[in-house]
Formats: C-alpha cells, sequence, structure tokens
C-alpha cells in the first residue's frame, strides 16, 4: 500500500502546494493574516461609524455607546473583516463583481508545510485537523476554568473569586466544552473521516467547508474574551435564562454572538456532510452499506440544521431585548419568560443528540474492529440512531418539568424521555453482543470506546431519574444534574472523541501514537473522572444545589474530595497532549491499516493521498464483515486486493 | 453456551448487584423526608433505583465476561464468529426496557397526579422572592408576612409563586418538592408537611449574584402553635 502513495505522491509533486504570496507591499493584500491585521481594524472601525452616524443622525444620546459599539463593531463587523482579510471570500467576491475568478487548480488542497494549516484551505484532511488542534486548545481552556470553579468550591465560604466572577467561570466554562469542544471535534473528525469512508474525492462545498472552520476561533476568542468586558464575562450560565441574562452585564452579548458564529459554522458543516453524503457515495456505497460513523454523521447533521437555527434566535432573542427593549421575555414589556425556555431547549436537547450520536458512531467502528468481529444488528444500529432523531425532537420540555409550564405537558414529555432510553438501550446491548465472542484486542482506543460503553450506561441510567417527573422534581438544578451531564458528555462525547483521535491518530498523521502512554492516559482519565463526578450524584440528591459558589458546610468533606479528584484528571491530560505532540513528530511510521479495518479509509496510505484516491473506489459489500471469508467492503484501484494483510495488532 | 460460562456470568452479575446495592443503600442519599409527598417521591426513588441496579447488573456482567474471557491470544489474528444479529435477542432487548420505563413512566404519572392533588380547604400561602430574599405572605390571615415559611404539621398547603425580578427556583429538600419563581406567571407547588422541624429552603436556579446565598428557613410546627403565630398581629419574624 505504501507503494501506490509513493507512486501517488509523484504524480502530484508537479505542483509544489499553493502558491506562495508575493514580497514588498503586494503581501499587504495577498489573502492571509496580514490582510486580516489590517482588515480587522478598518472593519471594526466601518461598524463604528455606522452606530455612531446612526445615532447622531437620530439624534439619540449618548452618540457613544459602548455596548452598541461593541457589538456592532467589535463582535459583527471585525469578524466580517477578519474572515475577508484571511480570504475565507476572495472567491466569492470576485465571483460576484465578476471579476475573473482564480481557477481551480486544486492549489488549496494539501498542506505542504505547519503554515498551511493557518490558511484558509479547502482540503477535507486539513481542515479535520485545524477543527482538531483548535477544539483541543478550547478543551484546554474550558478545563482550566472548570479547575478554577473546583478551587473555589474545595472549602465552603469564599476563597478565590467573588461571585460575579464566579458565576462567569461555569458559564464560560460550559459554553466552550459544548460550542467550541464537543460539538466542532465531532465535526473535525467526521470531516477528516468521512469523504474518505465514502471514497470521496473531498466534501461537496469545500470553500464552505473551510468557511465553516474559520467562523470556529471567532466564536472561541468571543467567547474567552468575555472577561475582559466591563462587568465581567457573561454570568448566566451556558443556558442563558431569560430575563437574567437580559439584565446582566456586556459580557452578555459576547456570548449571543458567539453562538451565532459557532452556530454558523456547524450549520454550515452539517448541510456540508448531507450534501456529501447523499450524492458523494462511491459507486455501490448504498446506505445500507455505509459505516455506522457516517450514519452518525448524517442524523446528527439533520438534527443540526433543524435545531440549530432556534438557539440562534433564542440568543438574538435575548440580544433584542437587552440593546433594543424588543420585550420577548420581559413581562412588563408584554413579554412571556418561558417562551425563553421553550425555545432554547428546543434546540439544546437535540443538541444532547449532536453531541452523542457522532460518538456513537466512533464507538461502533472502534468495537467492531477492536472485536474483529461485524458490528452486532447493524440496520437495528442505523435505525435507532433514526429513531432518537426524531424522539430527540418531541422531549426538550423534561428541563422543564418544574419551571412552571403548562402541568400538562410534563406526562407526555416524561412518556417520550423515557422512551428514548430504549434506542439507546439497543445500541448498548448491541455493542455488548459485538464484543461477546470476539478476539478483543485492548488497544487504546478499545480502551476508550469500552470505557465509554460503561460510563455511558451510568450516564443513561441518571438519566432516568432525571426523566421520571417526581425525582427530577427533587433533584433538577442539583449536583445530580451536573454528575449527570458529565456521565453523559465527559464519559460518553470526550470518551468517544479520545477513542477517535486515538484510533485515528495512525491515518491522519501518518505516525503511530505510544501505546503505553496511550493506554496511562486512559487509566489515569477513567480514576480521576470517576472520583470526580459520581459522588456528585450524591450530593445533589441530599441537598446540593449547582452553580452556587458557597455552600452548606455539611457538603465539605465531599467537595473537597472532588476537588483533588478533578485536579488529578486535569492533570491526565497533560499524558494526552505530550503523547500527542512527541508522537506526531517522532512515533514510528504508520502502515496503511494498522488496525486491520475494512472500511475505505484505511485502504489508502496513511497519511491519504491529498486526493484521496486515485480511481474512484467500488464499494462491494457491508463495512463490518469480519470473519466472513474472502468478504471485502470496497475495490480499489482496479482489482486490487482489499482484503487487509495481517498485520499483528497493538 | 458451557454451564461453566453461564454460572460465571451470573456470579459476575450478583457481585455487580451486590455493588449497586451497596452502593444505593450505605450513604444515605435522601435526606429524611418530612412531608407526604416525600415518601411518595422517594418510593419512586427506590423503583427507579432497582431497576436501575437489575440493568447495571446485566451490563456489567456481559462487559466484565467478555473483557475476561474474549481477549485476543497474542500470535491468534483470525476474527471472531461473524454474527450479524439475532432476531429474537433484539426484539427482547426492545421490548424489556420498553415494559421498564413504561412501568416507571405510569408509577411516576400516578405519584404526581397524587402529589398535586390539594385537596379540600388548603392552607394558601404566597411566596415571593426577589433577589436575594424570600418572602412569604399568608392571605388567610391578613395577610401576614414572614421572612420564614411557617407551616402547620399534618395540613395541606397549596403555595403561590411570585418573582418580583428574574427566574427563582423554592427548594425544601425534606419536602422534595421544587417549582420555579417565573416573572409574570403564578405556578403552585403543593406540600403536606408530616413532621415538625426546621428545613432549608433553597434557591435552586441561578438568580445572580447572590444566588448562594438565597435561603431561608422553612419551620413545620403543631397546628396549634401555627395558629397562635398565625393571629399574632404584625410581621412574624424568624
Amino acid at each position: 500500500m505504501t507503494s501506490i502513495a509513493a507512486e501517488h505522491h509523484e504524480v502530484h509533486a508537479a505542483h509544489e502546494g499553493p502558491p506562495r504570496p508575493p514580497h514588498g507591499w503586494r503581501r499587504l493584500v495577498w489573502p492571509g493574516f496580514l490582510r486580516a491585521a489590517w482588515m480587522t481594524p478598518l472593519f471594526f472601525g466601518i461598524g463604528c461609524a455606522i452606530v455612531v452616524s446612526t445615532r447622531w443622525w437620530g439624534g439619540w444620546h449618548p452618540i457613544w455607546k459602548g455596548e452598541i459599539i461593541v457589538l456592532v463593531g467589535a463582535l459583527t463587523a471585525a469578524p466580517i473583516g477578519f474572515l475577508a482579510g484571511i480570504g475565507a471570500f476572495d472567491y466569492w467576491v470576485r465571483y460576484a463583481i465578476g471579476a475573473p475568478t482564480i481557477p481551480e487548480d486544486h492549489s488549496g488542497h494539501g498542506a505542504y508545510s505547519w503554515k498551511d494549516y493557518f490558511r484558509v484551505n479547502t482540503d477535507h484532511k486539513v481542515i479535520g485537523i485545524q477543527y482538531l488542534t483548535t477544539t483541543i486548545f478550547f478543551f484546554l481552556a474550558g478545563g482550566l476554568l472548570a479547575l478554577l470553579v473546583r478551587a473555589e468550591l474545595a472549602k465552603p465560604g469564599m476563597q478565590f473569586f467573588d461571585n460575579q466572577t464566579y458565576n462567569g467561570l461555569f458559564s464560560v466554562h460550559a459554553s466552550l466544552m459544548i460550542f467550541l469542544f464537543v460539538i466542532p471535534a465531532f465535526a473535525g473528525l467526521a470531516n477528516f473521516v468521512v469523504p474518505l469512508m465514502l471514497g470521496a474525492p473531498d466534501m461537496a462545498f469545500p470553500r464552505l467547508n473551510a468557511l465553516s472552520y474559520w467562523l470556529l476561533p471567532i466564536a472561541g476568542i468571543m467567547m474567552l474574551s468575555s472577561f475582559l468586558a466591563p462587568g465581567g464575562a457573561f454570568a448566566a450560565g451556558w443556558t442563558g435564562y431569560a430575563t437574567l441574562s437580559v439584565h446582566q452585564p456586556m459580557g452578555t452579548i459576547f456570548f449571543n454572538m458567539g453562538v451565532q458564529w459557532a452556530g454558523a459554522s456547524s450549520i454550515m458543516t452539517a448541510l456540508n456532510f448531507l450534501v456529501t453524503i447523499i450524492t458523494m457515495r462511491a459507486p455501490g456505497m448504498t446506505f445500507w452499506r455505509m459505516p455506522l460513523l457516517v450514519w452518525a454523521n448524517f442524523t446528527t447533521s439533520l438534527l443540526v440544521v433543524i435545531a440549530t437555527p432556534f438557539i440562534a434566535g433564542s440568543q438574538f432573542m435575548v440580544l433584542f431585548d437587552k440593546v433594543m427593549h424588543t420585550g420577548f421575555f420581559e413581562p412588563n414589556l408584554g413579554g412571556y419568560t418561558l417562551g425563553y425556555q421553550h425555545i432554547f431547549w428546543f434546540y439544546s436537547h437535540p443538541a444532547v443528540y449532536i453531541m452523542m450520536l457522532p460518538g456513537f458512531g466512533i464507538a461502533s467502528e472502534v468495537i467492531s474492529v477492536f472485536a474483529r468481529k461485524p458490528i452486532f444488528g447493524y440496520r437495528l444500529m442505523a435505525l435507532s440512531l433514526m429513531a432518537i432523531l426524531v424522539l430527540g425532537f418531541s422531549v426538550w420540555a423534561h428541563h422543564m418539568f418544574v419551571s412552571g409550564m403548562a402541568p400538562w405537558l410534563r406526562v407526555p414529555m416524561m412518556i417520550t424521555t423515557l422512551l428514548i432510553a430504549v434506542p439507546t438501550g439497543i445500541k448498548v446491548f448491541s455493542w455488548l453482543a459485538t464484543i461477546w465472542e470476539g478476539k478483543i484486542s485492548f488497544a487504546t482506543p478499545m480502551l476508550w470506546a469500552v470505557g465509554f460503553v460503561s460510563m455511558f450506561v451510568i450516564g443513561g441510567l441518571s438519566g432516568i431519574y432525571l426523566g421520571a417527573v417526581p425525582i427530577d422534581i427533587h433533584v433538577s438544578d442539583t449536583y445530580f444534574v451536573v454528575a449527570h451531564i458529565h456521565y453523559v458528555l465527559f464519559g460518553g462525547s470526550l470518551f468517544t472523541i479520545f477513542a477517535g483521535i486515538y484510533y485515528w491518530f495512525p491515518k491522519m498523521t501518518g505516525r503511530m501514537y505510544d501505546e503505553r502512554l496511550g493506554k496511562l492516559h486512559f487509566w489515569l482519565t477513567f480514576i480521576g473522572f470517576n472520583a470526580t463526578f459520581f459522588p456528585m450524584h450524591l450530593i445533589g440528591v441530599q441537598g446540593m444545589p449547582r452553580r452556587v459558589s458557597d455552600y452548606d458546610p455539611m457538603f465539605a468533606g465531599w467537595n473537597m474530595f472532588i476537588s483533588i479528584a478533578s485536579f488529578f484528571l486535569g492533570a491526565s491530560v497533560i499524558v494526552f497532549l505530550y503523547n500527542m505532540v512527541v508522537s506526531m513528530r517522532r512515533g514510528p511510521i504508520a502502515e496503511a491499516n494498522p488496525w486491520r479495518a475494512l472500511t475505505i479509509e484505511w485502504q489508502v496510505s496513511s497519511p491519504p493521498p491529498i486526493f484521496n484516491f486515485d480511481e474512484v473506489p467500488q464499494v462491494v459489500g457491508n463495512p463490518y464483515e469480519y470473519g466472513v471469508p474472502g468478504a471485502r467492503h470496497a475495490v480499489l484501484n482496479g482489482d486490487r486486493e482489499a482484503v487487509p494483510e495481517k498485520v499483528p495488532v497493538s | 453456551m458451557r454451564r461453566g460460562s453461564i454460572v460465571q456470568l451470573i456470579l459476575f452479575a450478583i457481585i455487580a448487584s451486590a455493588a449497586g446495592l451497596t452502593l444505593a443503600l450505605v450513604p444515605g442519599w435522601l435526606p429524611e423526608p418530612a412531608s407526604k409527598e416525600a415518601g411518595r417521591i422517594d418510593f419512586v426513588f427506590w423503583f427507579v433505583t432497582a431497576i436501575c441496579i437489575f440493568i447495571f447488573a446485566i451490563v456489567a456482567a456481559v462487559l466484565a465476561y467478555s473483557v475476561l474471557r474474549f481477549r485476543r491470544k497474542p500470535d491468534d489474528d483470525t476474527d471472531g464468529p461473524p454474527i450479524h444479529g439475532h432476531t429474537g435477542l433484539e426484539i427482547l432487548w426492545t421490548a424489556i426496557p420498553t415494559i421498564l420505563v413504561t412501568a416507571i413512566g405510569i408509577v411516576s404519572a400516578v405519584v404526581l397526579a397524587k402529589d398535586d392533588d390539594v385537596g379540600k380547604d388548603p392552607l394558601r400561602v404566597n411566596v415571593i422572592a426577589q433577589q436575594f430574599v424570600w418572602t412569604f405572605s399568608y392571605p388567610q390571615f391578613g395577610n401576614k408576612k414572614s421572612a420564614v415559611l411557617r407551616l402547620p404539621n399534618h395540613r395541606s398547603v397549596l403555595l403561590t409563586m411570585t418573582s418580583k425580578d428574574v427566574i427563582h427556583s423554592f427548594w425544601v429538600p425534606e419536602f422534595r418538592q421544587k417549582q420555579d419563581l417565573v416573572p409574570g406567571i403564578h405556578p403552585t407547588l403543593h406540600i403536606t408537611p408530616t413532621r415538625i422541624g426546621s428545613y432549608p429552603v433553597i434557591c435552586t436556579e441561578l438568580c445572580g449574584l447572590g444566588h448562594a446565598l438565597m435561603r431561608s428557613r422553612s419551620i413545620v410546627m403543631t397546628p396549634s402553635a401555627f395558629r397562635r403565630w398565625a393571629s399574632q398581629k404584625g410581621p412574624g419574624g424568624a
């Protein structure tokens, strides 16, 4: 297989990557950070000018109003200037004004040096890695904020922060983890893998793909920089309930706008996945032959496209209530406060599945490969994803059992909520049946995947407590909820993200990670995670509310324990980072298919050739036919033998 | 399957159930109940816990058994048996969870209906929240105001919620009952105290700077002591 790769590189050695920027002053108008460095302030200035001139013309005082300047200038115009500066719009602008477009010579494809990762690049593999490194950065930032929260909570009473700062810390922690880590990290993994799995040369809309990536750092920096806003970071929780969020200091609008940029990114990527999956499958790749990761991203993308506009709307309404006094949620202006929660959760409950279904996909890939068995009940696995998709839209009000909404809504929403346990249970039992009688090798990805199944079962069971209305009345807004969401989003999403990163690390970098460090990372995280989050169930049921900077001294012992465990958990990330950085540069060269997997991404070299395939693969069978003599998923490059070589695992 | 395997599996399930039971019974999860509603909610809690331990035991046993028994030998490069599914099993693990969650749903709905049944002539209390204080007033006693929630034992109480600014939430862990106070609407909450004592009133919805400190107390008194207190003129302090 390596010979194919070498051959391929020769074919494309003719062009030496993207054209290099010119020298002298022309460099200032060349797309890149230099141009962004002057276009961002320029657009900021234009935004300010629009605000000031409009206010002056309308005779509104004060003409110079900080909040509006920040909103229009810094949070809206400046990001557009930045995107224009780095060149995200170049092609479309040329096209729109009738100028000759730069012919698509695929020069935006591939990364030839580390600098290419800091450019607008249209290669899905480059974008996937851009996504992953960016999201890991925000994962570290969000994690550090969590450790600050735990430092404050180690003892009752106030230690390090005032209340507003504390509320800002957990609000930004949650927002970064949700909008800048879990959702886009899955999008990043899928960006790299899905076109390869489909046998496609790239995503359907490569330029849109690049734009979706570049919206992300904007959203993340916006949320982080809210700490610099007068009055501190947004402090109404990531849920940002009206009317509290409307009456918060300026930091709130950083959240309102940050969600818009991250949401736009999410929607564009989802559209891209949908079109790619529907139209760019290789010949023979029917829907029932797609790997479950592709199925998972298909359903996730449907969720994103349908649901995300609702959170965008809810944040715009809060923003308008705040700066324009529209009164959507203000009862004294005729608004309806609970309306916010209905709109917000109509996105944010499906968002839970947006953050979990891709993880289900990763778990299915990893478990099947490392158990050397076909995935058990493939069709039911795919159908249960669709069932979760449909049911997921009918359960949002289970976040509102104590909110004061129409009481009759509680029982129907409880029934639909509990019913979601059925398709989720099908998935868990099918994974168990897949490893049953398998030939399991516990390489690092498999450890994370099996760890995920066991932790997700606990998260799912605690979800049944929360779904049953009478219990939810007692435990809602307590640490029980904090424990539950971390079992689902940390034990669920994060474990599968790690499984995915380790699993595709050889494919992405062409090198192997260090197996011993990977296992160490898993065990440290597994122990630290359970020590941190399991006791939260207990103190929640016993009566500790969430989102408090101070608490009853009866919970002091457990909180000290949890804080110590959380620092242990935080330290485990260092092992991961060290392993990634060192292995990327010095790890042993990876083979094309180190895991002996059947899916198409493993049938090309590691890392894959710039255009993925020399000729379009022909899909001839199901993706998980382990143990079936002579079975193939796809035939590449004519009649090349697609049955994987016998290479020892781990 | 061989008989030895079945014995091993059952052994793992017993160990897992024992671990689950220990975890459920030893730490003292629920605060001592102090209302009729708390008793019913606790029943749902333990009902769900029993089902969860059952599911957990099955999953843990199968997982532990597989992890220990089905490991690849170092020099074995062959694949496992190509089992693609089993319709009977798949129907089974669709049907059993459906039955279990339906049972939980029915029990919950019945408990909810009972807990919300206020009965005739309840004691009415208006709960007023604003950043970051609680006020309680008694419309049947000349709108007598109090900073702590005093309630007579064994009397059905209907709390009507009012918020003056942002969303708050009223919670007394010992009563197990919770209700948000939302500006513009007036939801209600039903409590029937059953134990004399003093319990914390906690705000559980993030309401701003002083959220963590927005607390009061609920004092359950004998009916006669409550009547004496309620008929005194003037606001009742602590």
